[in-house]
């Protein structure tokens, strides 16, 4: 694969697909930039890459704390020619129960700064007339269970914001992607699927959860030059779970 | 290259208006038509020639009719009122952009070159205060 830049920033770092991403962007010849919110972030991207070290970057980012963006920024040179999103705080309730300085704070935090920032990188990303993101939606985005309104709400939210940022820059060479990955064995979806084994496989017709290397494969080629022609939409990966009744 | 050089510069290759005599008194949107999106690509192409921090709305005058109808119905000075939120432009040019606004939107090439000025001095200012608070204090 190919690509038209080399400074990847992967937003909430520390999850276990942004790891697995990166070992394979550096793999790829890529330098990856992951972001953490706190000390144990920090660490855990530290254990988990220390096998390359000086071929990553780690630096603080916390979703809700603007001060955190410019700091950010200064301290990657205002250099980013991607960016993966998998920045997404969890809230689970039902709508009718929620607590309203929750909801009021959750989308402070999850739109309205992934807004700001995607307003400062993209300005950067202009001066070169080139940069791609990829947005790490969820099939919740398209089919929501009981409790997932908010979650499934900021996500939308985000991918509107993601789909008109590729609208409005596509013709300076920036250009942005949703992936809705479905059952992942990794991260929040680990614990639900091994709980759940066959209730989750009853249900995806490829019948088995999506691997972490295989979802941060995918994204790899959406960065790529070969997926130029994807803009300002939103792709499925849930081995075809969405896409039935 | 003075600033007017610069933003012509820039302009002229955001436009793609060659043959256009740009001057401090040429309207951006009215006479040179340009749109949001290329006002967008001036305010990133500003930060980066000039090195200072562009806030969009204050730049393009995006809240000037928002400052109008804000001192009209607090019965404040209009004149007053724009001159404290807008305090990179002259009172002379607000007096004009009073007058002017019935005819469209008010921007000129001479509102970005003052609120470059302005925010240029402000960064010398800022950097100069921030080198004198790293200086080691005499005790």
């Amino acid at each position: 694969m190919k690509f038209s830049g080399n400074k990847a920033l992967l937003l909430g770092g520390s999850c276990d697909l942004a790891i697995t991403l990166a070992r394979r962007m550096i793999e790829a010849g890529l330098s990856p930039i992951l972001t953490y919110r706190n000390e144990k972030g920090r660490k855990y991207i530290s254990k988990n890459l220390k096998d390359c070290p000086k071929k990553y970057s780690s630096f603080y980012l916390e979703f809700g704390n603007r001060d955190s963006i410019d700091l950010l920024l200064h301290q990657t040179g205002d250099d980013i020619d991607f960016v993966v999103d998998f920045a997404q705080g969890n809230f689970e309730s039902l709508v009718a129960a929620a607590d309203a300085d929750r909801v009021y704070s959750y989308f402070a935090e999850n739109v309205s700064f992934r807004a700001e920032v995607l307003k400062k990188i993209a300005r950067i990303m202009m001066k070169k007339k080139s940069g791609r993101f990829v947005f790490i939606s969820s099939s919740a985005a398209k089919r929501q269970n009981p409790g997932q309104g908010f979650y499934a709400a900021a996500k939308l939210a985000s991918e509107a914001i993601y789909k008109n940022l590729g609208l409005e820059l596509g013709n300076h060479g920036i250009t942005t992607v949703t992936l809705r990955p479905g059952y992942i064995d990794s991260g929040r979806g680990k614990k639900f699927i091994q709980d759940h084994v066959k209730k989750v496989i009853d249900k995806v017709p490829i019948k088995k959860a999506l691997t972490k290397k295989e979802v941060a494969e995918a994204i790899l080629f959406y960065l790529s030059n070969s997926a130029t022609g994807f803009n300002a939409t939103e792709i499925s990966m849930d081995g075809g779970l969405t896409a039935g009744k | 290259m003075d600033i007017l050089e610069e933003i012509t510069e820039i302009l002229t290759e955001i436009l793609d208006i060659e043959n256009h005599i740009i001057t401090p008194e040429t309207y951006l949107i009215r006479e040179l038509e340009a749109e949001s999106i290329d006002l967008l690509e001036l305010a990133v192409a500003i930060n980066s020639r000039f090195n200072i921090d562009v806030n969009d709305d204050e730049i393009f005058l995006r809240k000037l009719r928002d400052y109008i109808t804000e001192a009209e119905l607090q019965n404040k000075d209009i004149l007053q009122y724009l001159a404290e939120n807008l305090s990179f432009l002259s009172r002379k040019r607000l007096e004009e952009i009073i007058e002017d606004r019935k005819g469209g939107p008010t921007l000129k090439v001479k509102d970005l070159i003052s609120y470059i000025g302005n925010r240029s001095r402000l960064s010398v200012y800022g950097s100069r205060f921030f080198i004198e608070l790293c200086k080691p204090k005499a005790f």
